[in-house]
């Protein structure tokens, strides 16, 4: 019943990547969970209250973030790696992946 | 709204038509080599790339609640109801990290339930039936919901409402839900999937339109909040109590957060919310997802703001307190006295066949939930894939005439506080389902108790919540320590504090635990290479396919 599945080696980042994406991802949420950074009313925005305009403001800086770390952790079999390549979710050579830093 | 509006209900009619058509057509939709397995009936094949999970996914998660009930929580309450738009903040980053996992380790095992992958991690037939229970329990109520969206809309429009018998009253609900379970029955979630572009369609142009036009009739944003702000501020004579606020106050920022924090952990373990992520075809398609996928909390956060232009029309409080008080009405109403006949029309399609495409994955997820891990597991083991994709297609049937009932029987209010308690009683599958992704460390024994403990609690502390005119089930939220508080938070922590406790104890006195079939390499296996090609060159690959099984699917038909 198994579908055909390959065990992906180079699934697990180096721990910089991982930090930064760990960073990332408790940013995005906290933006939204901790509340009185944005109840107040205060700046208003084209007639919208601030409570209002941050929140909207927030989803596309938190699809900003969530692609960011797909780039990230992108694993990609060598083969299809094009020109724009894997900047460093390529852990199958540390060294060349930690140039970009 | 006692005459029926013909324009709006001729265009919501042929908009329903129209998916019914796409609902049918999908049968023959990127045709399955054996369309009798249960992976191709209920996941499509598994092989939806990032486009088609985008709009599945979308269609999915964003459902008649979101069109309905958010914005009339923010017609009724104010900034509270914007919860909702934290919510689905909070769930992309929390899927991005847990999401790839489950995926990978459900398609490593051939798993198509989250029920299967539990049973599997802790070799506990009972844990694995915990998690379908609750599963199909939740599920049950959230399909009801989608009705009572859909009934909303055909009460404005004057459809059946006024008949004097409650079955002709009934009958428009009760034709849509059986073509419904029709397609479903014939396509699985393949019907779902293309009618999602639809939905999808209909509902950005009308909450672009509806964003842009309406402020204009109203006399701009700072008008439309000027007058919530002055609804929200006069006295509830029912609790003595303003209304509510246009900016969350300090007292209510604890609720808010935790009712959006407890949303967002639940919401991907939802049956439904999994079947679309098992469908994927790829790992990195789930990632990809999470960043693309906030484009729908942006519609719903403009949604929830068709609430307060709702306020802002004398005309829809007129409706609502017609309505004796549904602020459900709010949103159809606001379309019916802002737009034009036929662009009402297209709005009420939106929110239609918005509600149709949640309902049918969510009776397909439960359908499935059913067969792998009660049917197969306890009635009849030895089935082959061709008997379990039967019993699947008759078992979304039964939750279709379930909800059905669900609807028809209960009241509103009453099915809407149960979606709530849904999220109570789904969150509580969290340790086995998402925690085990991480840690096999809970003993399975202690996993049940703690489920049991927190299905309890969280029951109790929602049946003791007076709210809304009722004594029972009228809130989700409960005060923990002078902090009110989301229910199905503190019952998850309360069943993990047990689960952990008796894990040491189970350990301490030696109860054997389960055997783990999956091995650490599943939870980041990918398609392998061999399976990708073909789908990635599909237009080319579904003509041939198309031709070479027509003779097979023409004879399944008949």
């Amino acid at each position: 019943m198994a579908q055909p599945a390959v065990p992906d080696a180079r699934a697990v980042p180096r721990p910089l990547t991982r930090g930064i994406v760990t960073c990332l991802l408790l940013v995005a949420i906290g933006g939204a969970l901790v509340v009185p950074i944005y109840a107040r009313s205060l700046p208003k925005l084209g007639g919208f209250p601030f409570f209002y305009w941050y929140q909207l403001l927030w989803v596309p800086v938190v699809a900003a973030a969530c692609w960011l770390c797909y780039v990230l952790l992108r694993t990609k079999p060598a083969a299809q790696d094009g020109p724009a390549g894997t900047p460093s979710g390529n852990g199958a050579g540390p060294g060349q992946a930690g140039a970009d830093r | 709204m006692s005459h029926v509006n013909t324009v709006s209900f001729a265009i919501v009619a042929a908009s329903f038509l129209l998916v019914t058509l796409i609902g049918f057509a999908g049968a023959r939709w990127r045709p399955a080599e054996d369309p009798m397995q249960l992976n191709e009936w209920g996941l499509g094949g598994r092989g939806f790339g990032t486009f088609i999970s985008w709009f599945l996914l979308g269609g999915d998660l964003y459902t008649a609640y979101t069109f309905i009930a958010v914005p009339a929580l923010v017609y009724a309450t104010g900034a509270a109801g914007f919860y909702a738009l934290s919510y689905t903040i909070m769930v992309f980053p929390i899927v991005f990290v847990f999401g790839p996992r489950l995926w990978s380790v459900a398609r490593a095992r051939g798993y198509v339930t989250p029920g299967e992958f539990v049973r599997g991690r802790y070799g506990s037939q009972g844990l694995g039936l915990a998690v379908t229970l609750t599963g199909i329990l939740a599920t049950m109520p959230y399909i009801a919901l989608q009705l009572v969206g859909i009934e909303s809309v055909l009460a404005v429009m004057g459809v059946g409402t006024n008949s004097r018998y409650t079955f002709f009253a009934n009958l428009p609900l009760v034709i849509a839900f059986v073509i419904l379970a029709a397609y479903t029955y014939l396509a699985g979630l393949r019907a779902p999937a293309l009618i999602a572009f639809v939905k999808d369609a209909l509902i950005y142009v009308t909450v672009i339109v509806a964003i842009i036009y309406i402020p204009r009739r109203l006399g701009g944003w700072g008008h439309i909040f000027g007058a919530a702000s002055a609804h929200l501020a006069t006295v509830n004579p029912a609790t003595g109590k303003p209304y509510g606020s246009l900016v969350v106050l300090p007292a209510g920022e604890w609720a808010y957060a935790t009712l959006a924090l407890g949303s967002a952990l639940a919401l991907f373990i939802y049956p439904h919310a999994v079947t679309g992520v098992f469908a994927a075809r790829q790992r990195d398609v789930i990632r990809r997802n999470a960043a693309l996928l906030p484009a729908y909390s942006l519609v719903l956060g403009l949604i929830a703001l068709l609430g307060y232009m709702a306020r802002a029309t004398p005309a829809v409080n007129a409706g609502v307190a017609a309505g004796y008080g549904n602020a459900q009405l709010s949103v159809p109403l606001l379309f019916q006295h802002m737009f034009p006949s036929w662009f009402a029309g297209v709005g009420y399609s939106a929110i239609v066949i918005g509600a149709l495409v949640p309902a049918a994955i969510m009776s397909i997820a439960a359908a499935n939930l059913f067969t792998r891990n009660i049917y197969k597991e306890l009635i009849r083991p030895q089935a082959t894939a061709a008997q379990e994709t039967r019993v699947a297609r008759l078992a979304s049937l039964f939750m279709k005439v379930g909800a059905l009932g669900f609807a028809l029987e209960l009241n509103k209010t009453f099915s809407i506080n149960l979606q709530l308690l849904g999220g109570i009683w789904i969150l509580q599958t969290f340790p086995a389902v998402v925690i085990s992704l991480y840690t096999r460390w809970f003993h399975r024994f202690a996993l049940i108790i703690g489920w049991a403990v927190g299905l309890a609690y969280g029951t109790l502390q929602a049946y003791l919540a007076p709210g809304g005119g009722q004594q029972h089930f009228g809130a989700s939220t409960a005060p923990v320590f002078g902090h009110v508080t989301y229910i199905a938070l503190t019952a998850v922590l309360i069943n993990l504090l047990v689960s952990a406790g008796f894990t040491l104890v189970f350990r301490a006195i030696g109860v054997t635990d389960g055997y783990d079939e999956t091995r650490p390499a599943d939870y980041s296996a990918d398609a392998a290479p061999a399976a990708l090609a073909p789908a990635a060159a599909a237009s080319a690959a579904a003509a041939s396919a198309l031709q070479s099984h027509r003779p097979l699917r023409a004879r399944r038909s008949s």
